[in-house]
């Protein structure tokens, strides 16, 4: 049997939000990740990691951020704080898109936000107050705080947002399911605009001891500002990060008619499931290979019209390679790779829209980002990789590719404004 | 009473963002946003920091500001808090 044949749908990108370790706010999350220096305030060891093999983070420095004072303390004490960053990040790229919340029609607006652990540092907290305290001393807010779509309905509540609404759950890569999520809901008429994208935030020694377990982390604690360094022939682990990076997207017709800036498009979405590990990729990458397949027919692009991939390149010694590989088989050696981790850190859920974010900056600046810490690219990895310093170049379309534990694969197709 | 209104009128504004002036004894709760949750929440806290047990206390949100430092009153000087 054929397969239905489905018209090609772009929706528009006309708001961007981002809350990162590389800084609060686009433009200055931007300017950064283009430096390509890793700030030194942006990871560092924390109380709560104390002793850990990996003791550190990255994480948006307070000094650049006080959520109780941005958002009052009656609305805060409401959210962990994967979903503080939501909202700080839902509401610049509502700014952002020219979009006014008390006069939008409301029902038509949809929020769909990836989260791999939700408010799991809440649970953290609350488990230590059942275990040294007793049941009694337990918060009511256990349940409200910590589903993972607490981001999604704090946003609705921050925005006045009345559409459909719903939280994506595929670890570490949420954020681009997200956002293929959203691509979905306008493409069938569900909605006319979405805020998309993800939102992480996990200081919880609880995890980061698993994650040290199971050997996944970095475990260079005598430099963190070095530890994630994807593609680096010296990788030894993804280094964890929190933020938020939204989208808002649009039907496309919506936008023009409300003579909204179009930023860039999101024009293909694929996703797979590699069916193989709860933890390692499909080894030759053929999950994530499917998925990028399918977002390129969906785009209705060739592989050679790729100038640009904002990769997953956790920085672990297998993610990278086998990504690669799979890129140069699938799109040759000519597209300009670049992860943005070594920024960021892994915001788990939330990268996929931190990053996507990024690669709608990097398609409007024609310019991509440099890898930070790559200082020497493993001989294995077969793609052209950027490093050192940001590279302008001329491309219309870009790909964010995603994989997440449990074998979730992601990929998007971006096209220029 | 000082220290029953000063610990709830306290952990209202710092905890619940509840504006200091709204804070009188004729303020039904849920006119500072106190609702079920957030009650519920405040009896912990206070339980916590005066060292008293508000299980069994009849709190809802229709109750006023002057009822619940009352009932938190009573509870101290039942506990044996107050000298």
């Amino acid at each position: 049997m054929t397969r239905p044949a489905i018209p090609p749908f772009t929706a528009a990108v006309t708001g961007l939000g981002l809350v990162t370790a590389a800084g609060v706010g686009v433009d200055e999350t931007w300017r950064n990740v283009t430096r390509g220096e890793v700030r030194p305030a942006s990871v560092g060891a924390r109380e709560e990691l104390r002793d850990l093999p990996c003791d550190f983070m990255y994480a948006v420095p307070a000094e650049d951020l006080d959520t109780a004072r941005v958002l009052g303390v009656a609305t805060q004490r409401l959210m962990d704080r994967f979903a503080q960053l939501a909202v700080l990040a839902a509401r610049e790229a509502v700014a952002d898109a020219g979009l006014d919340p008390r006069v939008w029609d409301s029902g038509r607006v949809a929020v769909v936000i990836g989260s791999a652990h939700g408010g799991l540092p809440f649970y953290d907290e609350q488990h230590t107050a059942l275990t040294t305290k007793g049941p009694r001393r337990v918060s009511p807010k256990l349940a409200p705080l910590t589903v993972v779509n607490s981001a999604a309905s704090s946003v609705c509540m921050d925005l006045g947002a009345r559409g459909p609404s719903q939280a994506v759950s595929t670890a570490c890569s949420s954020g681009t399911v997200a956002i293929g999520a959203a691509h979905q809901m306008l493409r069938t008429g569900a909605c006319d605009i979405v805020v998309a994208g993800g939102a992480e935030s996990v200081c919880s020694r609880l995890l980061i001891a698993s994650a040290c377990q199971m050997r996944a982390v970095s475990t260079r604690r005598y430099d963190p500002a070095a530890a994630c360094r994807p593609f680096d022939a010296d990788r030894d682990g993804f280094v964890v990060g929190e933020g938020s990076g939204l989208l808002v997207m649009e039907r496309p017709e919506h936008a023009r008619a409300r003579g909204a800036r179009i930023r860039a498009h999101i024009a293909g979405y694929g996703a797979s499931s590699d069916s193989y590990s709860a933890v390692a990729p499909d080894p030759e990458g053929k999950g994530i290979e499917s998925a990028l397949r399918t977002a390129l027919t969906d785009a209705g692009v060739a592989p050679s019209d790729i100038g640009h991939v904002n990769a997953h390149g956790t920085s672990t010694v297998f993610n990278d390679l086998i990504e690669a590989t799979m890129l140069h088989r699938l799109l040759g050696a000519d597209p300009l790779v670049t992860s943005t981790k070594a920024m960021t850190g892994h915001t788990l859920g939330a990268a996929g829209g931190i990053e996507t974010a990024l690669t709608v900056l990097a398609l409007e600046h024609q310019l991509v980002p440099p890898t930070a810490n790559l200082d020497a690219l493993d001989p294995r990895i077969p793609v052209e990789v950027v490093a050192k310093a940001a590279r302008p170049a001329a491309f219309d379309c870009a790909v964010k590719t995603s994989l997440g534990f449990g074998g979730h694969n992601a990929a998007l197709v971006l096209t220029r404004g | 009473m000082a220290s029953a209104t000063d610990a709830v009128s306290t952990l209202m504004v710092q905890k619940f963002g509840v504006d200091p002036a709204a804070v009188r004894p004729e303020s039904p709760l849920y006119a500072l946003r106190m609702d079920s949750l957030a009650l519920e929440e405040l009896r912990i806290l206070i339980e916590e920091q005066l060292r008293i047990d508000l299980e069994d206390a009849a709190l809802t949100s229709r109750n006023t500001v002057g009822e619940l430092v009352a009932l938190v009153h009573e509870k101290l000087v039942h506990t044996g808090s107050l000298g």
